[in-house]
């Protein structure tokens, strides 16, 4: 329970410092899904495989970059936990275009069919 | 007789979400059992002498733990350095202005800050005298002054030439691991001799002198200067880390990486201007060794506050020091039970590290609080400190060990002797953000 909580508390403070960005992010991000939302003729169906391929696709970019960002190499993953852990911050950028690129390509389809 | 009311039906997919946010609270409350207490009432006066990590860790939580007491903080400094980076700036990794922070915006609201320095206890009287003769009465005293760094038992050192002629040390500041820095770039431009030191007696930071030569040897190799340098390393302690399997893994390593290590050597002398240092060896004979690059690790013992005052050891091995005399389980003081110490100035037999205030920090606070309530210090501590132990640029071993020098890592898949990138994601990611929360007085 003690490292769940250092864990939280780990990502609140992350989140601090960068809280103008997540703030940005997070109104973007709504104001993407009303504007998406609001449209007629939604396609939310229809563009969840193509959204879940441009996560695939950034999480895949993110897993080859995320190690050069803090200085550090691929060649330097030295057991399951460092894989682990890179797989796991690559989905999570993975998860985030995947929910930016979903009502985008939702509001692109829909205005192309209007 | 009534009939029973018809239930209606429960989506099971809104059943699971109804268990989910009952049971939140029970989480919450597992998982953050400081917030969840009632706080004890008290008009106690508590001094804190310090506002480092562990001075104002221990402040925030008697803030939320007690109700009415007089919280005091006595320390002159407004900046607060993030220390465990200084190996970070020192080797180019962090820019300076990560390790630097304000005092003020840390410290709980409704204590009093007093910008002064400790310059005598007097545990008998139960009071303190400030640098500038200002005296305090205390009911309970929490000691958290840190280390002095003792660089006055190297003859000829000038902590201000760090930086010049080859003179590196991470220890002092963070303009020092800014200049080290420095000074380390011009070195591995052209590579040569480089002297790495560890003095015999107790460390903040243990591990920081390791971390500078595999940083150092990785610099040399990234800058293709490594062949025309040697790296020698002088200890004065018999090992480089006073964890066995830890030391014999790093020497290993040095082995491997041609970084050579003389075991009996202790820095008394430098000629900054000559590049040349003296060593002396137990048995007295000196040696002197030219060098174009020296990372000096200072000596340590208590501040003289401590060292001479009655709160000091005044046997055993802590006693040349002039450490808090405390017992190694509560961090309670063996003589003066209204007296605690945390962080570095204890008298215990490791972990002069950030992880060591992280752990211990909660349980000072609460056993201070038992013995405001009339109570024994009953929470017990295992002596548990860390060292991300930087390899190189880009991996690290996360090392996490107690009193006895067991490895007890925190998760149970972490292997502790393993180069890693997650480690090394640990070091320079996470581990600030830890920090902020213990500061805090949070985890």
């Amino acid at each position: 329970m003690y490292e769940i909580w250092l864990m939280l508390n780990i990502v609140w403070e992350i989140a601090l410092g960068i809280w103008p960005l997540l703030l940005a992010g997070a109104v973007l991000w709504l104001a993407l899904l009303g504007t998406a939302w609001r449209q007629d003729g939604q396609h939310w169906r229809a563009n969840i495989l193509p959204a879940l391929v441009i996560g695939a696709a950034v999480a895949v970019v993110a897993a080859l970059l995320l190690p050069g960002s803090i200085g550090s190499t691929l060649s330097d993953m030295g057991y399951w936990v460092d894989w682990g852990m890179l797989l796991a911050l690559a989905a999570a950028v993975g998860g985030m275009a995947v929910a930016f690129a979903w009502p985008l390509l939702s509001w692109r389809h829909g205005r192309a069919r209007a | 007789m009534k009939k029973p009311t018809a239930v209606p039906p429960i989506d099971p997919v809104r059943r699971r979400w109804l268990q989910a946010m009952a049971a939140a609270p029970l989480v919450a409350g597992a998982t953050t059992p400081s917030l969840v207490k009632a706080a004890v009432k008290t008009r106690a006066r508590i001094v804190i002498a310090g506002s480092g990590l562990g001075g104002i860790a221990v402040a925030n939580r008697l803030s939320q733990l007690l109700d009415g007491a007089k919280i005091t903080i006595i320390d002159r400094k407004e900046e607060h350095n993030y220390q465990p980076g200084y190996t970070l700036v020192a080797t180019g990794v962090w820019p300076v202005d990560k390790v630097r922070d304000r005092n003020a915006d840390y410290q709980p609201a409704g204590i009093e800050w007093v910008k002064d320095m400790v310059a005598s206890f007097d545990p008998v009287a139960n009071t303190v005298t400030t640098a500038s003769g200002q005296r305090i009465e205390y009911d309970f005293l929490v000691v958290a002054t840190g280390v002095h760094l003792d660089f006055a038992q190297i003859a000829g050192m000038d902590v201000a030439a760090i930086g010049r002629e080859g003179l590196t040390s991470v220890y002092p500041s963070p303009e020092a691991a800014q200049a080290t820095w420095a000074a380390m770039q011009a070195f591995t431009a052209q590579g040569g001799q480089a002297v790495m030191t560890l003095p015999a007696t107790p460390l903040k930071c243990a591990g920081a002198p390791l971390k500078m030569s595999f940083m150092l040897r990785d610099r040399l190799f990234k800058a293709g200067t490594l062949d025309a340098s040697k790296i020698r390393f002088q200890s004065a302690l018999g090992n480089v880390f006073g964890v066995k399997v830890v030391n014999d893994n790093v020497l290993e390593r040095w082995q491997t990486l041609g970084i050579d290590v003389e075991f009996s050597r202790a820095l008394k002398a430098i000629d900054i201007g000559a590049r040349r240092a003296t060593f002396s060896s137990p048995e007295g004979e000196t040696q002197e060794m030219p060098y174009d690059l020296i990372h000096v690790v200072p000596p340590t013992r208590a501040p003289d506050a401590v060292k001479n005052s009655e709160l000091a050891w005044k046997e055993g091995p802590f006693a040349a020091g002039g450490w808090l005399e405390v017992d190694k389980s509560t961090l309670q003081h063996r003589r003066f039970p209204n007296v605690f110490g945390i962080g570095d100035i204890n008298g215990t037999p490791r972990g002069k590290t950030a992880a060591t205030v992280k752990k211990s920090a909660p349980l000072v606070a609460h056993n201070l609080v038992e013995v405001i309530a009339g109570r024994q210090a009953n929470q017990a501590f295992d002596g548990y400190t860390s060292c991300p132990l930087i390899t190189r640029e880009g991996s690290a071993m996360l090392i996490e060990f107690d009193y006895e020098g067991r490895l007890t890592p925190s998760l149970p898949m972490i292997e502790p002797l393993q180069d890693s990138f997650f480690a090394w994601l640990m070091k320079v990611r996470m581990l600030k953000p830890a920090y902020m929360a213990v500061l805090k007085g949070r985890v």
